[in-house]
């Protein structure tokens, strides 16, 4: 028990020494700019397809499973702004977050634990290459960027499908349709959406790094950091909606 | 750089900047929506009771979105500042007459500041400007409406309480009636002459009743100058030949103006006779020397008689005359 207690620790005090690693490398020349945009590519490019795909399910569904309920009040009319403050506030970053755990996570811990195993980090710093700020810092900045790009795409393709959905049963003109959706959200919706989509960009990136870095010796480490970098992240991300919903209460 | 990488960066590069196209075109609707970037005009209002009106929501003038609230603060005990902020290119049309009144932008809608009124003498509202509040619709308006109605019904009833006194004491014209015994004897004796005229007008109703009954019968002349076609016919042909009889009298008539107008002339023998004087006289000198001729002739006549030449043929019809009426008397 104690000794469970004070590796807890010990892993808190690891967590804390990566993260001002990866702040520090960050900000310190010289930049791999070459590795950062590759990594958009395979972050933000590679994961478009599917999560916008999400995105647009996700929106449509919402909209098609709100529709009876409202209709018992006679308000469908209330539909788009419904869907705004559903889509902006909450859908929109957790559905990116949660799709790209799973996309984007798996992936970096995968990627960094196989390296690891394989001792391809060591040699990289035998070579005279930072593989730190080569593999780490390079990923975490990707996908702290690709995020929110993601999280915008998601809240417009959302919005669309639910236009669609909408329009499936009601005469309703695009125009229109933005005209209310923009009637019932703030700049403090798109602040706090933004906000949140580079937290939890910056989440995704860091804990699978972290995971994967770390990831024990042997083939089957391979597979657990990719595990455990997709359940790391989504806890992590869920973690800080609800920390996040909290203050932006407060501030709104 | 190869030629892969660089195409690498190019798709990240646009993907990123569409993403933020997003980002600004979502956050310049908004903006333009919620009058950030249109230049606006600071306008103050008062209210007792905003009822739930919150920062954010719509004021509308004639229903059209002019602008949103910008604050609502208490201002002192009775009385809730509410700053909006309102859109410059409309604020031409708003007076500075213009009344706030809270209302709903729908049934269960959210709360709204409508602007009323305005008249055109007035000049449009600047920034600044303090408006006035009115009071909103809904309930307080239809208590408002009661209040008024009770105050008519004060109204009424007073005028009704002055109009039954004036009625006791006997003023105006159905005081005078209701009181006065005088036009109370004339109505009753106008009534009495009325019921006998009334009796009169039965009278001569029902022998008009009798009349057009006795017209319905088959019998009298209107009966058939009304229904015979036949009496009609000949009727015409009486009045055919009546009017030819007439026109016969209408020349005999003037013939007989003719003639008497000759008798009134000279020209002729009638109207000598009728006329001259002259020939009067001569006539009658005429006449004269006629009546000495025939006494004459009647001396002559008698001494002829006598003569003997004729005497014997007088004896016999003096004896023939005698043995006559001896006849007459023996039968």
């Amino acid at each position: 028990m104690g000794r469970k207690f004070n590796n807890l620790l010990l892993e808190f005090a690891r967590l804390h020494r990566f993260l001002m690693r990866v702040l520090r490398e960050a900000v310190s020349p010289p930049y791999e700019f070459k590795e950062i945009v590759r990594q958009c590519y395979e972050i933000g490019w590679k994961s478009f397809p599917l999560i916008g795909l999400t995105g647009f399910i996700v929106g449509f569904v919402f909209t098609k499973q709100s529709r009876p309920s409202l209709e018992d009040f006679g308000a469908t009319s209330w539909l788009p702004a419904l869907i705004s403050i559903a889509i902006v506030r909450a859908l929109a970053p957790l559905v990116t977050a949660l799709i790209a755990s799973g996309k984007v996570g798996s992936q970096i811990g995968a990627e960094l634990s196989s390296m690891n195993v394989t001792e391809q980090i060591d040699a990289m710093e035998v070579s005279g290459t930072n593989p730190f700020k080569f593999l780490v810092v390079s990923r975490i900045i990707a996908t702290t960027i690709m995020i929110p790009i993601l999280c915008f795409y998601i809240a417009g393709i959302g919005l669309f499908g639910g236009y669609l959905s909408i329009i499936g049963n009601d005469q309703l003109s695009l125009l229109s349709f933005f005209t209310q959706v923009f009637d019932k959200i703030g700049f403090v919706d798109i602040f706090a959406m933004t906000l949140r989509a580079v937290v939890f960009g910056f989440t995704i990136g860091f804990a699978s790094c972290y995971v994967g870095y770390y990831s024990s010796k042997g083939t089957e480490g391979v597979g657990k950091a990719a595990n455990s970098a997709v359940v790391a992240s989504m806890f992590t991300v869920f973690i800080e909606e609800l920390l996040i919903v909290q203050v932006l209460s407060l501030i709104s | 750089m190869s030629v892969a990488e660089n195409k690498r960066s190019l798709i990240v590069g646009l993907f990123a900047l569409i993403g933020l196209v997003i980002l600004i075109a979502g956050i310049l609707v908004l903006g333009t929506q919620q009058n950030k970037f249109s230049k606006n005009l600071i306008v103050k209002t008062y209210f007792h009771d905003v009822k739930g009106l919150k920062v954010g929501n719509n004021v509308w003038f004639s229903g059209v979105k002019v602008g949103i609230i910008k604050e609502i603060a208490f201002e002192d005990v009775e009385n809730v500042r509410v700053v909006m902020s309102i859109q410059e290119k409309d604020s031409q049309f708003i007076r500075k007459d213009v009344v706030a009144t809270l209302g709903s932008d729908g049934l269960i809608g959210n709360a709204i500041i409508s602007l009323v009124g305005g008249t055109a003498a007035n000049p449009e509202i600047q920034d600044g400007d303090v408006i006035k509040s009115g009071a909103s619709g809904g309930m307080d308006q239809m208590i408002g409406l009661l209040q008024e109605n009770g105050a008519n019904l004060t109204v009424i009833t007073q005028n009704f309480a002055k109009l039954s006194q004036q009625m006791v004491e006997g003023k105006g014209t159905i005081g005078a009636l209701l009181t006065d015994d005088a036009i109370a004897t004339n109505l009753k004796s106008s009534v009495v002459s009325l019921n006998s005229v009334m009796t009169d007008a039965n009278k001569a109703v029902n022998n008009l009743v009798t009349l057009t009954g006795k017209l319905n019968n088959n019998q009298g002349l209107i009966h058939d100058l009304t229904t015979d076609t036949e009496v009609f016919a000949s009727l015409r042909e009486s009045a055919a030949q009546l009017q030819g009889v007439t026109q016969t009298a209408n020349a005999l008539m003037e013939n007989l103006n003719k003639t008497s107008a000759r008798l009134n002339d000279k020209d002729n023998a009638l109207g000598v006779l009728t006329n001259d004087a002259e020939a009067a006289n001569e006539i009658r000198q005429i006449l004269k020397n006629l009546n000495t001729s025939t006494e004459k002739l009647d001396v002559n006549m008698e001494a002829l008689q006598s003569n003997f030449l004729l005497r014997g043929y007088f004896k016999k019809k003096a004896k023939e005359a005698e043995k006559e009426s001896k006849d007459a008397v023996s039968k």
